[in-house]
């Protein structure tokens, strides 16, 4: 059975080009814009992996982080991989004690994405 | 994104929601008869919305059940006003909207009287996800309903908010026990001791019950013979728009 993947992110050229990568390799992709929208997602749909960008258009301006907490609440299974511009010490800390599984830098490239999420979906729960 | 406006704009956009209607049968000597339809919303065609229960999960999120309540309201009152003959109608809201909107009940039947519904056809699904039942000003908007004709269900029992308290105090007509009670039924029973107990506890109010998700004829049995005989699923009928009942209706048969 195919893998399902929920792609979190409010740049629309980024969605695009990543559901249209990640399904060209056999995932089932789901794909939010905002906060609401990937939780509401995440409740009713189980994940193998979430990639969330650290910033979406929203009121918080760290919805990543936000992203991580309600996964490891309410379907701890899910790996999540967060993704930012804005690296920090701090910030990796925070993302750390919220239960991210891998950060990476923007841009990423499509095929060093999949190689991490591939990796992930194969390691031990 | 299509469309281009923000998703909980475009959710308040006239044309935007799309509704489905579901019977709930009365099965009896080996006949089933439609007691009522439920009436269900989806959100906008190719988004995450589509999906009924992200709807609703992004809505409640968002913190917008009351207006969105309303909005549901009347799309679904709309299309139900063109379905073939006159079948009773059961309308999802949620506890909440009855507590924090006071203006519900009236704006309810002014829009069943504007699509020439009677309020004598209408089934009012309360469904709670809020914590905590806040109360008084909802059952005054109850009371005002059911004086107005409406009958009362309590959606999803068995699940989440929808508990003791809420039984006791909204006394429905109907509980509808959702369908992780009753898928696998048949080979469980603890799932069955738990019916049966609910079945009892709505004899007992002089209440009915409705079986959600009935999805074989092994269900179905074993449902029957715990002494349920309204039954809601796939089995029986999936949902279908207003055209296709009333295309089923021109062809002579049931949808």
């Amino acid at each position: 059975m195919a893998q399902r993947l929920l792609i979190v992110d409010d740049e629309e050229a980024i969605v695009f080009a990543m559901q249209r990568y990640f399904r060209s390799r056999g995932f089932d992709v789901d794909c939010a814009r905002e906060l609401e929208e990937a939780e509401a997602l995440l409740s009713h749909s189980a994940y193998a992996v979430v990639i969330a960008d650290l910033r979406l258009t929203g009121v918080h301006g760290a919805e990543g982080l936000e992203i991580l907490s309600f996964i490891r609440e309410h379907c701890p299974w899910t790996k999540a991989i967060l993704l930012t511009a804005y690296g920090s010490i701090d910030l990796e800390r925070e993302a750390r004690e919220r239960g991210v599984s891998l950060m990476l830098r923007k841009p990423q490239p499509l095929p060093d994405l999949a190689h991490a999420v591939l990796a992930l979906v194969q390691e031990p729960a | 994104m299509s469309g281009g406006a923000p998703l909980l704009e475009r959710l308040f956009q006239p044309g935007q929601l799309q509704t489905a209607f579901q019977p709930v049968f009365e099965v009896a000597d080996g006949r089933r008869t439609p007691h009522f339809l439920e009436c269900l919303t989806r959100g906008p065609a190719g988004t995450n919305l589509a999906r009924a229960g992200v709807l609703f999960e992004y809505v409640r999120r968002k913190g917008k059940e009351c207006a969105f309540d309303r909005v549901c309201v009347a799309s679904v009152l709309e299309a139900a006003a063109s379905l073939p003959g006159e079948p009773r109608l059961s309308l999802n809201v949620h506890a909440s909207t009855l507590e924090r909107d006071a203006g519900f009940p009236e704006l309810l039947l002014r829009l069943a009287e504007e699509a020439g519904i009677s309020p004598r056809r209408l089934v009012l699904e309360i469904v709670e996800h809020a914590p905590a039942w806040g109360g008084p000003r909802a059952l005054k908007a109850i009371e005002s309903l059911r004086r107005a004709g409406l009958a009362l269900a309590l959606d999803d029992i068995g699940l989440g908010q929808s508990n003791y308290r809420l039984i006791l105090e909204c006394h429905p007509d109907y509980f509808k026990i959702d369908a992780y009670l009753v898928q696998g039924c048949q080979h469980d029973p603890r799932r069955q001791a738990i019916l049966d107990s609910l079945v009892r506890l709505a004899d007992r109010f002089g209440s009915r019950v409705v079986a959600e998700g009935v999805e074989s004829n092994a269900e179905l049995l074993a449902l029957r013979l715990l002494g349920v005989d309204l039954l809601q699923g796939y089995l029986l009928a999936r949902p279908a728009s207003a055209e296709e009942f009333k295309a089923a209706a021109l062809g002579g048969r049931g949808a």
